[in-house]
C-alpha cells in the first residue's frame, strides 16, 4: 500500500513537471515573438563596428530592431530620430523618465499608447538592470549611460551579454553635456540607421548654441555673476549648486560667471550660504520642477511643460526673502529666475543655454527667442506639440546689462 | 591617591575633595573651550566680517548694516548653536544610554534610532509618504521624529517584558539598525536619482538645515531632561554597579529605566529629525566624557553636555572651512575627527572606562 501511494506521488510529479514545461514552451509569447522578430530581420541589415562614448569599439547589427535603453531619458533622442513612431523600437527601459519627467511622458502617452506597455526595469543604481529581462527580450543592442559602467562592469554583464550576441553601447549626455551629446546623437544615429536625420538634429543644435556663443564672442559683454540654485524646493537645504559642468557650463557658455566654479569640485555640490552673500551674484537662477509628488506644498516652482507661470512667479518670489540673497545685487534689482530642473538631463539643453543668455545679456539676445526655438525644436523633431512653461523671471525684474544699457 | 591619604578617613575626604576640585576645573576647561570654539565658529566665515564686527551684530542687530545682521542672525548664530545644541543633546543621550542598558555600545546610532529617522526622512524626500499628513510642510523632519520615536517605542515595549536584560534590549536595538538600514536601501532602490542623492546627503547630516524655531525645539528638549537626569544623578550612578546593588539602594530600577529611555528619545530623535545622522556624538561624546571625568554623574552629566558639544561646534568650524565657501557635510567631519582622539583615549589607557 504504502510503495503504491509512494509510485503514485512520482508518477503525478513527473506528469505535472511535463506539463507545466510544454505549457512554458508552448504559451510563452515572449518566445514566439522573440523567434518570429528574429525571422523577420530586415535583409539590409549588417554587422558594422561603432566606436562609444568611452571609446570602446563595439560590432552592432544595424539598424538595431530592438532597442532597450538604459535610461528612459534616452527617448529624447531617439525621438528625434524616430519622430513618426519613438517606441517602435524600444523594448525596454528604465522607468526614470516616468518618475523624473512625467509630464513629458505623458505627453507621448496621449500620442502612442503603447508606450505603456513598454517592459520597465529600476535600480537605483545608475544603469542596473536585470539581466535576465534583457536578455529575454532578445534586443540587438543595449544603450547605457556612462555613470553605468561600473555596476556593469562589476558584475561583469558586458561579457555575459556579448557570449549571447548582445552588444551595450555608452552613451552620454549628462556629464558632460556640451562636448559629448553631439557624439551621443551622431552613434544614436548609426545604430537606427538614421544618420541623416542624426546629423540634422545636431547642425540645428550646434546652430542653436551657435547664436549663443557667436554673439559671446564678438561683442565680449562683461560676464554677470551668477548663482545657479539647484533643485530649488526639493529640499529645505540651501545653495545646492553646479560645479564647472552641466548648468555651471550651460552659465558660461551663455556669457555669465557661475560663482560656484572652483568651490564645488565635481559637477554637483553645495556652497554655503554665507559664501552666496560673499559672492554677491548679479542673478539668481533656480532650477526646479512640480515636485507635489515629493514635497506636498514645498517651496518648488513648478516650471515645465504646461506650468502656471503666474503661480510660478508668486512662488518665485519668496526666493528673494531668503537670507542667503539678503543685500546682495540680485536681491536689490530682483533678478531672479527659474528653469526647468530636467534640461540638465537633455539634449534639449542648448534652449536653457538660449533662455540664460537673454536672461544675463537681455540687450545682446533682444532678438534671441528661446520659447520660439523650442517650439521650432518640436515641429521639426518631435512628435509631441510643444506646451510653453519652462522658463519664469520676477515681474520688473531688470538685470544689470538692462540697466547699463541706456 | 597615594596610600597614605587612603589610610584614614580625613585623608580620603581630603582625596575625595581633591578629585572633585580636579573634575570642577576639568569641566570649567571644557566650558572654556566651547566658549572658544563658538566664538570661532561665529567669527569665521566666506564674509570675512572682523571679530569687532560679528560681535556687534550678535549684542546690537539693529546697528549694524542689513548684510551684516543677515549673516550673523540668519546663517552663522543658527548654526553655530545648533551645533552646541545638537551635541549636547545627542552625547546625553548616548550617555545615559550606556548608562542604563550597561553596555559601552548604546548610543543612538547603535540602536537604532538614527537608522529610523532616516528612513522615515527617505519615505518624505524619495516617495513624498507624509507620515502625519497635517504637517505636511514639515514632512522630513516630522517623518524622521515619528520613526525615531516609533523605534525607541519598539525597545521600551521590550523592555518592559519580563526576563528582559539590557544584552537583549542591545541586541534588539542592533536588529532594528539592520531593519532600517534595510528599509533605507528598498526606498532608495524605488526613487528617482534625484531623490537618493538627497536621501544620502540627508544621511550625511548637516546643521544648513538650522533654524531659530528648530534650535528653541532643541534647547527646550534639553531644558526638559537635564533636571531630570540631574534629579536622578545618584541613582543613575547607582545603577553602573549592577542592577541588584541598585535595587539593594532602595532604586526602582526597572521604573528608572524605563524613565531614563523616554528622555532619551525624546533627545535623540528631535536633533536627528532636525538636522539628520550625526550619530557618532552620541557614542563617543559620552566615552571621551567618561574617560576624563569618571562614572559620577554629577559630573559625567555636564561633562557629556561639554564633549558633545565641543566635538560638533569644532566639527562645525571644520566643516565650512575645508573647501572655502563649499560645505562639507558635518556628519563625515565629525566621525573624522572624534575618532583619533578617542583611538588615543583608549590606547594612552587613562581611566578604565569600563
Amino acid at each position: 500500500m504504502a510503495i503504491d501511494r509512494r509510485w503514485g506521488i512520482a508518477l503525478l510529479t513527473l506528469v505535472s513537471v511535463g506539463v507545466v514545461a510544454a505549457g512554458i514552451f508552448l504559451l510563452d509569447p515572449g518566445r514566439r515573438a522573440d523567434s518570429a522578430a528574429a525571422a523577420a530581420l530586415p535583409p539590409q541589415a549588417q554587422r558594422v563596428t561603432v566606436k562609444d562614448l568611452l571609446g570602446r569599439e563595439v560590432q552592432v547589427r544595424v539598424p538595431a530592431q530592438r532597442v532597450i535603453l538604459g535610461e528612459g531619458r534616452q527617448l529624447y533622442l531617439v525621438a528625434a530620430l524616430d519622430t513618426d513612431n519613438p517606441i517602435q523600437r524600444i523594448v525596454g527601459w528604465r522607468k526614470d523618465l516616468i518618475q523624473a519627467d512625467p509630464d513629458t511622458y505623458s505627453a507621448y502617452a496621449r500620442r502612442f499608447p503603447a508606450i505603456a506597455d513598454i517592459p520597465t526595469f529600476g535600480g537605483f543604481e545608475d544603469g542596473t538592470f536585470d539581466i535576465e529581462q534583457a536578455i529575454a527580450q532578445k534586443p540587438d543592442v543595449i544603450l547605457l549611460n556612462i555613470e553605468a559602467q561600473r555596476a556593469t562592469d562589476d558584475a561583469r554583464y558586458i561579457e555575459k551579454l556579448a557570449a549571447l550576441g548582445i552588444p551595450v553601447v555608452y552613451v552620454d549626455f549628462r556629464h558632460h553635456p556640451m562636448e559629448n551629446t553631439e557624439p551621443t546623437m551622431r552613434l544614436i544615429g548609426r545604430l537606427l540607421g538614421k544618420e541623416a536625420r542624426a546629423e540634422e538634429f545636431i547642425a540645428y543644435r550646434n546652430a542653436q548654441i551657435q547664436r549663443v556663443s557667436g554673439a559671446i564672442a564678438a561683442a565680449q559683454p562683461a560676464r554677470p555673476k551668477v548663482f545657479i540654485e539647484r533643485i530649488g524646493g526639493y529640499t529645505e537645504d540651501c545653495c545646492l549648486s553646479f560645479g564647472n559642468e552641466n548648468f555651471g557650463k550651460f552659465v558660461e557658455v551663455a556669457g555669465g560667471t557661475n560663482v560656484a566654479r572652483g568651490m564645488i569640485p565635481g559637477t554637483f555640490g553645495q556652497l554655503n550660504p554665507e559664501q552666496v552673500i560673499a559672492a554677491n551674484p548679479d542673478q539668481v537662477v533656480v532650477t526646479s520642477a512640480n515636485w507635489e509628488a515629493y514635497v506636498p506644498s514645498g517651496r518648488w516652482i513648478g516650471v515645465g511643460p504646461g506650468a502656471d507661470l503666474a503661480e510660478a512667479r508668486r512662488k518665485l518670489e519668496a526666493y528673494t526673502r531668503r537670507p542667503a540673497y539678503a543685500g546682495t545685487r540680485a536681491a536689490q534689482d530682483r533678478a531672479f529666475h527659474a528653469i526647468w530642473h530636467q534640461f540638465y538631463n537633455s539634449p534639449y539643453e542648448f534652449v536653457a543655454i538660449q533662455q540664460l543668455a537673454k536672461w544675463l545679456h537681455p540687450a545682446l539676445f533682444a532678438d534671441l527667442d528661446p520659447d520660439a526655438t523650442y517650439r521650432e525644436l518640436h515641429e521639426r523633431f518631435l512628435p509631441v506639440p510643444y506646451q510653453p512653461g519652462y522658463f519664469v523671471s520676477l515681474d520688473g525684474g531688470a538685470s544689470p546689462a538692462a540697466k547699463a544699457a541706456p | 591617591m597615594n596610600i597614605a591619604a587612603m589610610a584614614t578617613p580625613a585623608g580620603q575626604t581630603a582625596g575625595y575633595r581633591a578629585l572633585v576640585r580636579r573634575k570642577r576645573w576639568l569641566l570649567l576647561g571644557f566650558l572654556v573651550l566651547t566658549t572658544l570654539s563658538l566664538v570661532l565658529d561665529l567669527a569665521l566665515g566666506p564674509v570675512g566680517y572682523s571679530v569687532k564686527e560679528v560681535v556687534q551684530a550678535v549684542l546690537w542687530p539693529d546697528s549694524v548694516p542689513l548684510q551684516l545682521r543677515v549673516v550673523v542672525w540668519d546663517i552663522r548664530l543658527p548654526t553655530a548653536l545648533m551645533a552646541l545644541a545638537v551635541g549636547a543633546a545627542l552625547s546625553v543621550a548616548g550617555a545615559q544610554m550606556q548608562t542604563t542598558l550597561n553596555n559601552p555600545l548604546a548610543s543612538p546610532f547603535t540602536l537604532g534610532i538614527s537608522a529610523a529617522a532616516s528612513f522615515g526622512a527617505a519615505l518624505g524626500l524619495a516617495l513624498g509618504v507624509a507620515l502625519f499628513p497635517s504637517f505636511a510642510g514639515y514632512m522630513v523632519p516630522v517623518n524622521a521624529f515619528v520613526m525615531a520615536m516609533l523605534s525607541a517605542g519598539l525597545i521600551h515595549l521590550l523592555s518592559v517584558k519580563r526576563g528582559v536584560t539590557t544584552e537583549t534590549m542591545v541586541l534588539l536595538g542592533i536588529a532594528l539598525v539592520f531593519t532600517f538600514n534595510a528599509l533605507l536601501a528598498l526606498v532608495q532602490y524605488f526613487a528617482t536619482e534625484q531623490a537618493v542623492a538627497a536621501v544620502v546627503f540627508w544621511t550625511m547630516g548637516s546643521l544648513t538645515k538650522a533654524t531659530w524655531p528648530k534650535l528653541g525645539v532643541t534647547c527646550l528638549v534639553i531644558a526638559v531632561t537635564l533636571p531630570l537626569f540631574a534629579r536622578n544623578s545618584w541613582a543613575l550612578t547607582a545603577l553602573r554597579l549592577g542592577d541588584d546593588k541598585a535595587a539593594s539602594f532602595g532604586i526602582n530600577v526597572s521604573r528608572l529605566r524605563l524613565q531614563t529611555l523616554v528622555l532619551i528619545s525624546l533627545l535623540a530623535a528631535f536633533p536627528v529629525a532636525f538636522v539628520g545622522t550625526i550619530g557618532f556624538v552620541g557614542l563617543v561624546g559620552p566615552h571621551i566624557a567618561r574617560m576624563l571625568i569618571g562614572e559620577d554623574q554629577r559630573f559625567f552629566l555636564p561633562a557629556s553636555v561639554m564633549t558633545g558639544a565641543l566635538l560638533l561646534s569644532i566639527s562645525s568650524v571644520v566643516s565650512k572651512t575645508l573647501i572655502p565657501g563649499a560645505i562639507f557635510p558635518v556628519g563625515v567631519v565629525t566621525s573624522l575627527i572624534g575618532v583619533p582622539f578617542f583611538i588615543s583615549l583608549i590606547l594612552s589607557g587613562r581611566g578604565r572606562s569600563w
